[in-house]
Order: C-alpha cells, then sequence, then structure tokens
C-alpha cells in the first residue's frame, strides 16, 4: 500500500518507463509491418551488355525483394558500393555471356552477396540466386522445346525433384512474429525487473529500511510482495494488452489456449521481479545491486534463445539460460502459440517461472537477517 | 600564450578531479572497467559456433525406394541436419515435433518412386519448424544443397535415357552455372553479425551509463558546481565539458583497443580493417557518446539511479535503430531520422563498414561526418546544460 501511494506521489518514473514500452512496441511495430525488408537495394555487374544481361537485371527490378540500385562497370565499383553500404549483394556477368549460351559453354555467373548485414545480405541472395536459378531454367527450357519435348517432360527434366514446403505456424517467413513475440514480453519483464530493484534499492538510499520494515510488522516477505504488486500489476496488464494487439489485431499465428499465454505472461513478470527483488536485497550498496540487475538482464535476450538457438551454444551458456524467466516464457509461447500444445507440455516451464518465488523468499530471508544485525549493532 | 596556459591549466584540474571521481566510485569502476571487457568476453563464447549445426529432424518415407534412400542419406550428411528419427507415418512425426524433439519433418510421399521412373517431377514435402530462425535456415540450407544434388544426379540419367552424354549434357544441364561468394562474414554465421555491432553498442551504453551515473550523483548529493572550479568564469565554462570528456577518453581509449581490435582477434571474427583506422574512426564517435551523455545527463538525471532504470528498453530499442536487423534501406524514414540522435547508429554502421568490410575512410565519410557533427552539436547543448545549472543553481529539485 505504501508502494501505491508512493507512486502516485512520484509517477515520473511509471509513466516514463511505460513510454519507453509503449514506444518500443511502436518501433519494433511499424519497422517490421511489412514482414520482410521490401525493395533492398542490390546491384548488377553487367560486363556483357547484351539482351540478356539486359534482361536479367529488368526481373530482378521486377521483383518485390529486390531494386536494381545501380549497374555497375567493374567489379572494384560494385565492391566498393557493398563497403560503402549501398548495396547488399551483386551480380557479376561476364563479358560475352550471350554468345556463349548461344554456343553451349555455359558462361559463369557470379553471386557476392554481404553477410555482415545478415538479414538483408541473407534476402538478397535468396533473391539473386532464385533469379540465377530462373535463368538457367529458361535456357534449358528453350532448347528443350526446340527439340520437340512437351511441357511435361521438359519440367520433368529440369526439375526432376521438387520440395513443397510448409513452415508451420508463420507462412509468410514474416520476421515481426519472430522478433516481437519474444522481445517486447522480454523488454515488459526486464523493466519490472529494473523497477522492482529500483524501488528496493531507493528504500536504502533514503535510509527508510526501518520503516518500511515495521509497515510489514517486520515481516520481510511481506514487505518485499507488498512492494512488488503494484508493478506485477501493472507490467503484466501492459504485457497482456502488447499480447492481445500481437495475437488479436496484428494477427500473429496463436495456436492454443489463451488462458495459458495469460497465466504464462504474469508468471514471467512475478519471475522476473523475484529476480530483481533478491538480487537487490542481497546486495547492501544501491547503486551496485542496481547495475548487478543491469548486467544480469543485459544477457536475456541472447539467452532466452529466439534469436540463436540455445542448443548450438556451448553447454555452459546452456545452463545459464535457466536463470532467465524469459528463457521459460519463449519455451511456454512456443509450446502453447506455435504447436498448440496444453498444459501437459509445457507444466515444466511454468514450474520453472514458479520456482523463482523461491529466489523471493531467501531474498526476504537475506533482508531480515540484516535488519537483525543493524538493530544487533 | 597566457590565456592558452590557463585554459589548459583549468581543464587539468578538471580532469585529474574527474580521474579521482571515477576511481572512487565502485559501481562506475564495474560500469567502466568490467562491463566493457567482461562482455564481449561472454557474447564471444557464446556464439562461438556461428551456425546451428547437426539440426535434428524426423523422415517419413513413404516411398522406401532407391532414390528415396538415397536422399535420406545425403540429408544425413550434410553439416547441418541429423536424421534422428524415421517414422512410418505422418502423425508420428508430427508429435516428435509437437515435443520438441524435432525441428523439421522431410516427407516423402508414395507415388514418389512412380514418378521418378516416369521422368515426371516428384515431390518431397518440407515441415519446417518456424520458432526460430536459425532452425528454418538450417534445414533450408542443408536440404537445398541435396536437393540440388540430386536433381543433377537424376537429371544426367534421365539425359542419358534421351540420348544426351558426357558434356553436352552437363551443359544442357547448367547451362548458366551459378557461382556464389558470400564476402565479410564467410560462414553467414551470427556471431559474426551480431558481435561486431555489439562491440560498439558496449561501449557506447556503458559510457553512457557511467557518465550518467557520476552526474546524478553529484546533483544528488548537491555538488554539481563543485565539479567547477570556483575561479572559472561563465565564459569559460566550456573547459569543465573538456576536461570532462578528456578524462574519459583516456579510459575508454585502452578499453576500445582491446575490446574493438583484439577481441575481435582472439575470437577470429571478421577483420579487414586495420587498428590505425579504426581508432580514428572512433573518436569522433567516444566523444559524440560523452557529449550526449553529458547533454542527457545534465538535464534528466537528477538522482543516481535513475538512468539505469530506462537502460532497459534504450539498449534493445538502439540496437534495432542502427540498421544491423532491419536494413536501413527499407527502414521508414521518420525511424531512420530518429535514429541519427544517437550516435550508436553511425557509429555501428561505420565500425562495420572499417572493420568487418575492410571499408576506407573515404567510403566511410557519411558515418563519420555524421559522428562529428553530434559530437560538435552535443558539445554545445553539453555545456549550454552546465551553464543553466550553474546559472539557476537548480540542482535537486525533486
Amino acid at each position: 500500500m505504501r508502494e501505491c501511494r508512493r507512486l502516485i506521489n512520484a509517477p515520473r518514473y511509471l509513466i516514463l518507463l511505460t513510454l519507453g514500452a509503449v514506444l518500443t512496441f511502436v518501433i519494433f511495430a511499424t519497422m517490421t509491418n511489412k514482414g520482410q525488408p521490401q525493395r533492398l537495394p542490390v546491384g548488377v555487374v553487367d560486363l556483357d551488355g547484351s539482351y540478356l544481361s539486359r534482361r536479367i537485371c529488368h526481373e530482378l527490378d521486377a521483383t518485390s525483394g529486390v531494386k536494381v540500385h545501380a549497374v555497375y562497370n567493374n567489379h572494384m565499383e560494385a565492391r566498393r558500393a557493398m563497403q560503402r553500404g549501398e548495396i547488399y549483394a551483386f551480380y557479376e556477368i561476364p563479358a560475352g555471356t550471350y554468345n556463349n549460351v548461344l554456343q553451349f559453354k555455359a558462361p559463369h555467373f557470379v553471386l557476392y552477396n554481404n553477410a555482415a548485414y545478415l538479414l538483408a545480405g541473407t534476402l538478397c541472395y535468396k533473391q539473386l540466386a532464385t533469379m540465377g536459378m530462373l535463368a538457367a531454367g529458361a535456357v534449358q527450357r528453350e532448347v528443350l522445346r526446340k527439340k520437340g519435348f512437351d511441357e511435361e517432360q521438359i519440367m520433368g527434366l529440369i526439375q526432376p525433384v521438387a520440395f513443397e514446403t510448409r513452415n508451420i505456424s508463420n507462412p509468410w517467413i514474416n520476421y515481426g512474429i519472430y522478433l516481437m513475440t519474444t522481445l517486447i514480453p522480454a523488454v515488459m519483464a526486464f523493466i519490472a525487473l529494473m523497477h522492482t530493484g529500483y524501488a528496493i534499492a531507493t528504500e536504502r538510499r533514503q535510509k527508510s529500511v526501518k520503516r518500511w520494515m515495521q509497515k510489514a510488522n517486520g515481516n520481510a516477505l511481506y514487505a518485499l510482495l507488498g512492494k512488488m504488486i503494484p508493478y506485477t500489476a501493472w507490467y503484466t496488464l501492459l504485457a497482456i494488452i502488447a499480447n492481445l494487439i500481437m495475437f488479436g489485431f496484428m494477427g500473429f499465428p496463436m495456436m492454443g489456449s489463451w488462458l495459458l499465454m495469460v497465466v504464462s505472461t504474469i508468471l514471467l513478470i512475478f519471475a522476473a521481479q523475484c529476480a530483481g527483488a533478491f538480487i537487490s536485497s542481497c546486495i547492501n550498496d544501491p547503486s551496485l545491486s542496481m547495475s548487478v540487475c543491469t548486467l544480469y538482464s543485459a544477457m536475456s535476450f541472447s539467452l532466452s534463445g529466439f534469436s540463436y538457438p540455445i542448443e548450438s551454444m556451448p553447454p555452459l551458456f546452456q545452463s545459464f539460460c535457466w536463470l532467465y524467466p524469459i528463457r521459460h516464457y519463449f519455451l511456454n509461447y512456443r509450446e502453447i502459440a506455435i504447436y498448440g500444445n496444453g498444459f501437459g507440455h509445457c507444466w515444466v516451464n511454468f514450474a520453472a517461472l514458479l520456482s523463482f518465488g523461491l529466489l523471493l523468499l531467501i531474498g526476504a530471508f537475506m533482508l531480515n537477517w540484516q535488519t537483525a544485525k543493524k538493530t544487533a549493532q | 600564450m597566457n590565456q592558452l596556459i590557463i585554459d589548459l591549466y583549468d581543464i587539468w584540474e578538471v580532469l585529474s578531479a574527474e580521474v579521482r571521481r571515477v576511481f572512487s566510485d565502485s559501481t562506475v569502476l564495474l560500469i567502466f572497467f568490467i562491463a566493457p571487457l567482461l562482455y564481449p568476453l561472454i557474447f564471444c563464447c557464446m556464439y562461438r559456433t556461428e551456425n546451428v549445426q547437426d539440426l535434428p529432424v524426423a523422415v517419413v518415407d513413404e516411398a522406401v525406394c532407391d532414390a528415396s534412400k538415397r536422399f535420406i542419406h545425403k540429408l544425413d550428411a550434410t553439416p547441418e541436419i541429423t536424421v534422428t528419427y524415421k517414422c512410418c507415418n505422418m502423425s508420428e512425426a508430427e508429435e516428435l515435433l509437437k515435443a520438441n524433439k524435432i525441428h523439421a519433418i522431410f516427407y516423402v510421399p508414395k507415388d514418389f518412386s512412380q514418378r521418378i521412373a516416369t521422368l515426371r517431377t516428384a515431390h518431397i514435402g518440407v515441415f519446417a519448424d518456424m520458432s526460430s530462425f536459425y532452425y528454418y535456415k538450417a534445414a533450408l540450407l542443408g536440404s537445398n544443397a541435396v536437393l540440388i544434388d540430386e536433381m543433377h544426379t537424376i537429371e544426367l540419367q534421365r539425359y542419358g535415357m534421351e540420348g544426351l552424354t558426357g558434356e553436352a549434357a552437363r551443359v544442357q544441364m547448367q547451362p548458366i552455372v551459378n557461382e556464389e561468394i558470400t564476402a565479410f562474414n564467410p560462414t553467414g554465421g551470427y556471431g559474426s553479425f551480431f558481435l561486431p555491432a555489439l562491440l560498439v553498442l558496449v561501449i557506447h551504453q556503458t559510457l553512457f551509463l557511467g557518465i550518467c551515473l557520476l552526474g546524478g550523483e553529484t546533483r544528488e548529493n548537491r555538488r554539481a558546481l563543485q565539479i567547477i572550479p570556483a575561479r572559472l568564469r561563465i565564459r569559460s565554462i566550456h573547459r569543465v565539458t573538456l576536461g570532462r570528456s578528456l578524462c574519459y577518453i583516456l579510459i575508454y581509449t585502452p578499453i576500445c583497443v582491446i575490446s574493438m581490435w583484439f577481441i575481435p582477434r582472439w575470437f577470429q571474427l571478421p577483420q579487414l580493417g586495420n587498428l590505425y583506422e579504426i581508432m580514428i574512426f572512433l573518436l569522433p564517435f567516444l566523444l559524440a557518446v560523452i557529449f550526449f551523455a553529458m547533454t542527457m545527463g545534465n538535464i534528466f538525471v537528477r538522482q543516481k539511479l535513475s538512468p539505469m532504470l530506462c537502460f532497459a528498453f534504450f539498449s534493445l530499442v538502439l540496437f534495432f535503430l542502427t540498421g544491423m536487423v532491419w536494413p536501413q534501406a527499407s527502414m521508414p524514414k521518420f525511424w531512420l531520422w530518429f535514429s541519427y540522435i544517437f550516435p550508436s547508429t553511425p557509429g555501428v554502421q561505420g565500425f562495420i563498414k572499417v572493420s568487418s568490410m575492410g571499408a576506407s575512410m573515404a567510403d566511410v565519410s557519411h558515418e563519420y561526418l555524421t559522428l562529428w557533427i553530434q559530437a560538435g552539436i552535443y558539445f554545445i547543448t553539453a555545456t549550454f546544460s552546465l551553464l543553466l545549472i550553474k546559472k539557476f543553481k537548480f540542482y535537486n529539485a525533486r
């Protein structure tokens, strides 16, 4: 209750952090609303200057994924443009290509792509490689037609085996779905953690731990819980609204039950707060405890495993990731939203999130012990 | 001449006071010295593997023929994919996918062998787990390599049946040969892409946080004016800003050398630039960050702890705004302009170009100039905000 009053008296940080969370959401939502980056600039080094090479240029430009930024005269120019970041990939069409094609001499096309920008480079590569395959396929088809094969025979010859790809629960390969579903709750949890830590550190800084304890009749656990609950309520509300917007309004795939997702969100915020409360009740120095909070949570985005899978990290880090609530949330999200699994599949993650409550108990114990020591002195 | 000596002396005085302040605060020490060295090490170790290898997948082979078996063997032989389960039907494989034991299913339908035999296009179903971009990428890379190889094998057989053999068949199969060269990150790995940007961001964030903390502390203790030597007149207040920044530059130069030059070397990240150019590029970056942090510290920070609170969403948003993840070319214009408020945007872009991509200083002149302009603007704002504090003496209006 005391914390509520304090919050209402000084709403600056709450407003600031809420604004920050909203800003984060808006930035991510507006940037990724197209799903994949469109019209990425690529280049073509056209040393041939023939009908064929011009046509490849035009067809590249006509795809939705890339646009031909410029046609370069030589390799060096294109390379410099790539180093300046003007283009993400370029195609080099050697001199005499058209002639060689006509004479069955198999000219070499070279595709350079810049993988230092992973997403942009990969997408450009995909587009250009497809174009290369199509060009080769078109030549093949022309030749076979002249030889008198019919369409089905030609397809059988050109493409004897093909993939039919089904991308489960993200058929558009929408990058926003990867990013936002985990990042936004992660940011909420991060903020909740820091704010809880901050609330406790402020008590220490203002040397009012004693009064705070008295309010809770000397029970450190109640004191901590009382401090946490206003934040839990507020940030859970924010996170649930964010989830509603994402899975409802923005139409991100959601296979499983809403109830489980909501429970998972509440537990995520709670677990993050427990971690924050634990750190700041164990460390006496307020600014040091805040730095430890920061250092701890700065790794949470990586160790949630949503961008780079945990299984591919060295074993040491695989065990670390259990220390992060967001990891369990991410696993939950995968089970519930992507596979539509029930509670039977993901109870382990719920249990793990709940077990962060233990940290709270330890934190309360530490706090009790510290106040006892102080009164003894 | 005399004036210059006085100037320098004032700067020296502020500098030495600042150094003392930095070294007497354990939190700032942690942020300035431990964090910028520890984080790169941790993250470099974390992403050492670069790519997903041996992704567990399941195969449902309903055709059971020569070609399908060969396909599965080749799939298993790729570095990206390991066939861990061979299922009898799709529902069995789906259960495995749901239980998170596998991340992709390859389904060879019954008519596969028939279609191969009748010289038509045969299909293979791929069901990819999209919960992580990297599962998808590994499954796609591995299977595509096998697909192309298998296509060529069968194609050659079929051309043989049509009486086309040897070189003629090969040219007919590949009338245009596509070569692919992946530049600046040969393995296409996550680490080589993510880490260089992270290195810059760590420097940016720790420096920013540390300066804000120091500023907040003086404000909170109502000592804001103690950092200004008593006899300094208002007109020469820029010497305080200069002196303080000199102190941070001195601290961060060796840190930058270690984390931006030696750490990428040790962990074999792509590094084509040379130390000299990298340091020349980083100088305006450091200055811009320092003055930016001072401005923010003077205007917003009144308590020591508050900057840490905003740190949370800040780092993530900054990383996203740098245009490493979402390319600048397809960023909405508004956010592109917004991102130029922060020194991290040209800093990261420029560093990647100079260090990972081996661009010359002329190639990054856009970023370099932006950084100098930022440094200039924030220097003015930092000095003016300090002036305001001195004039109105509002240290701690709580």
